[in-house]
């Protein structure tokens, strides 16, 4: 599938661990190497196909990571669950998230999703405006949270 | 793993499918162990089913080739004797590849220095049996009589019986000698497996085409429990432990990376399946693509063992450093060029293809004596590899090439492999050395 100008949208590889850890890297200033390998681990197992990745030539540029699963909650139709997004700082402003959301919503229609789900946090104002600008709605539901 | 809702799932007859389960038995006897541990190592992840998927809703017009935009084919018997042949090939082909690496885990398995580590292989080798499985489906499901002269019941029974040495493809025939070969193997080698799944996915042939996705899905965890290792035992080397050092790691790379190239088939060839339909891509294309994403694995690996030598450094810092000692040849904070990983020249150490039997090093430096080129072998494979039969296969061959009694192209041919000679009879099973008339299918 072909993104905006010259970036393309591909599934995740394992071949992008590496580019992953220096996206997250850029952004929260924290070296997780390890993180990343987990998580990278995970999602490949679950379900590659799914999550994306946007690549220019051999660079990664961004990623958003999730999965289809049932049961979350009580509810036991097949959901999509968005979990993770991440863009280059360097290449902001080039609708990379836009069209790894395009691409991973479709993914998860594919895979028998009917409704797509995602938690932000409050202060994130920006991170909700990109999903309510990918058709996501807020959900009548509170997290709660407790500390032990 | 939640299959897509085009999904078709099915299982073979059930004489054969006893017939995997027997196999099962004998060449993955964990494979119990793994079902009834499960949850403990991957919780709340669909448990691997012995069956076979099928695709539905994909494109059913040829994609590639004199054909394309013809309808795909849909039965064997509809297709020509060179398509069917070639398909056909290829189907065999990659049923002895998943049968075979397994096969060639189980040797090492137990070696595992990590519980995780060991775990993510037998699902691997748990999938593997699973993409066996859907080739046999691939011979059973359909009459493949108007191109072999074998029934489907004796290719699966010829498929089921091969072991190690008598596997169609040279990589599958190669003994692991520790966990290090499980781990690089999966790098390395199914990563040939990952390009040659998808060039198949847009095959002419819609059943293999419609096998190829989750099969796909299934590969790229199969990478992940090579590199994810890899990724950890060169931090562990970087912090000064001696179990797996960067050295053993680049031995295992270089008795790897050249088997991995040569599945992709003399490089000047595959324009065959490609006027064909079978596949989108010559050898040589695929292959350089394939050499290129191996290029990057080793760099990643380096940057991984640089941050972990070198920690205090900023990421744009790390990258610098590793241009300095990479490109620059410079030694920065202890660490020299030669201690990093690197991918082996793409003609070191080929017994197929165009550089089959040329004398080129790790580094691209050609020989011209076959002593010292045995000997630059010796210091760049694993000790134990070298005493193999199949290393010494591969010298003697390089040494009647070398005097000019055998041209490099009849060696390629003549390397002997292990392969079960004769056809289904009983007697015939025991597996010996044998030369071929002509060059073993590449797929």
């Amino acid at each position: 599938m072909v993104a905006r100008e010259d970036i393309r949208i591909r599934s995740l590889s394992e071949i992008d661990i590496g580019d992953i850890v220096e996206i997250d890297e850029k952004i929260g200033g924290e070296y997780r190497p390890q993180v990343w390998e987990r998580r990278i681990g995970y999602y490949l197992r679950r379900d590659p196909e799914v999550s994306v990745v946007a690549v220019e030539g051999d660079r990664v540029l961004g990623f958003m990571l999730g999965e289809v699963r049932s049961g979350e909650f009580g509810l036991e139709e097949p959901a999509g669950w968005v979990e993770v997004l991440g863009v280059d700082p360097d290449c902001q402003g080039r609708s990379i998230g836009r069209a790894l959301g395009e691409a991973m919503l479709l993914r998860m229609k594919k895979r028998g999703a009917a409704t797509v789900r995602t938690l932000v946090e409050e202060p994130m104002e920006d991170l909700g405006r990109f999903f309510v600008s990918l058709g996501f709605s807020p959900a009548p539901l509170v997290a709660y949270v407790r500390e032990l | 793993m939640s299959m897509p809702t085009t999904t078709e799932t099915s299982t073979l007859p059930k004489n054969f499918h006893d017939a995997v389960v027997r196999w099962k038995d004998t060449y993955l006897s964990d494979f119990d162990f793994l079902i009834e541990n499960w949850d403990q190592h991957f919780p709340n992840e669909p448990q691997l089913e012995l069956c076979a998927y099928r695709e539905k809703g994909m494109c059913d017009r040829i994609e590639c080739g004199e054909q394309v935009g013809d309808p795909k084919f849909l039965r064997a018997g509809d297709l020509d004797a060179k398509r069917g042949h070639q398909l056909l090939g290829a189907i065999r082909a990659q049923a002895s590849t998943e049968f075979g690496s397994i096969q060639q885990h189980r040797l090492t398995l137990a070696r595992a220095p990590d519980e995780q580590d060991q775990m993510w292989v037998l699902r691997m080798m748990a999938e593997e049996l699973r993409h066996g499985y859907q080739m046999l489906h691939l011979l059973l499901d359909d009459d493949w009589s108007s191109v072999s002269e074998l029934s489907s019941a004796d290719m699966v029974e010829e498929i089921l019986s091969m072991t190690t040495g008598s596997h169609v493809l040279g990589a599958f025939n190669i003994d692991f000698d520790s966990f290090v070969d499980n781990v690089v193997f999966c790098a390395l080698i199914d990563r040939v497996g990952k390009y040659q799944l998808a060039m198949q996915k847009q095959s002419a042939y819609l059943p293999m085409a419609e096998s190829m996705p989750q099969m796909l899905r299934e590969e790229a965890f199969h990478l992940a429990t090579g590199v994810v290792p890899m990724r950890k035992w060169v931090t562990q080397a970087a912090a000064g432990e001696v179990y797996v050092t960067l050295g053993s790691l680049q031995k295992a790379i270089n008795k790897w990376l050249p088997r991995g190239l040569e599945m992709f088939g003399d490089e000047r060839g595959g324009g065959t399946n490609v006027r064909l339909g079978l596949k989108p891509q010559k050898n040589r294309e695929a292959q350089e693509l394939y050499y290129k994403e191996v290029a990057k694995v080793v760099a990643d690996l380096n940057m991984r063992y640089l941050r972990a030598r070198l920690p205090d450094l900023s990421l744009a810092q790390a990258k610098k450093t590793l241009a300095r000692i990479v490109e620059g040849g410079e030694v920065v904070g202890g660490i020299a060029p030669e201690r990093l990983l690197r991918a082996p020249h793409a003609h070191f150490f080929r017994r197929r293809g165009e550089p089959a039997f040329e004398m080129v090093g790790v580094d691209g430096e050609e020989f011209t004596d076959v002593d010292e080129y045995s000997r630059h072998l010796s210091q760049h494979l694993p000790e134990s590899y070298l005493a193999s039969r199949d290393f010494r296969s591969f010298l003697e061959l390089l040494r009647q090439v070398d005097v000019g009694d055998v041209a490099a192209a009849e060696a390629s041919r003549q390397a002997p492999s292990l392969r079960r000679v004769g056809g289904t009879c009983p007697c015939s099973k025991s597996v010996r050395w044998v030369v071929e008339a002509t060059a073993p299918a590449v797929i």
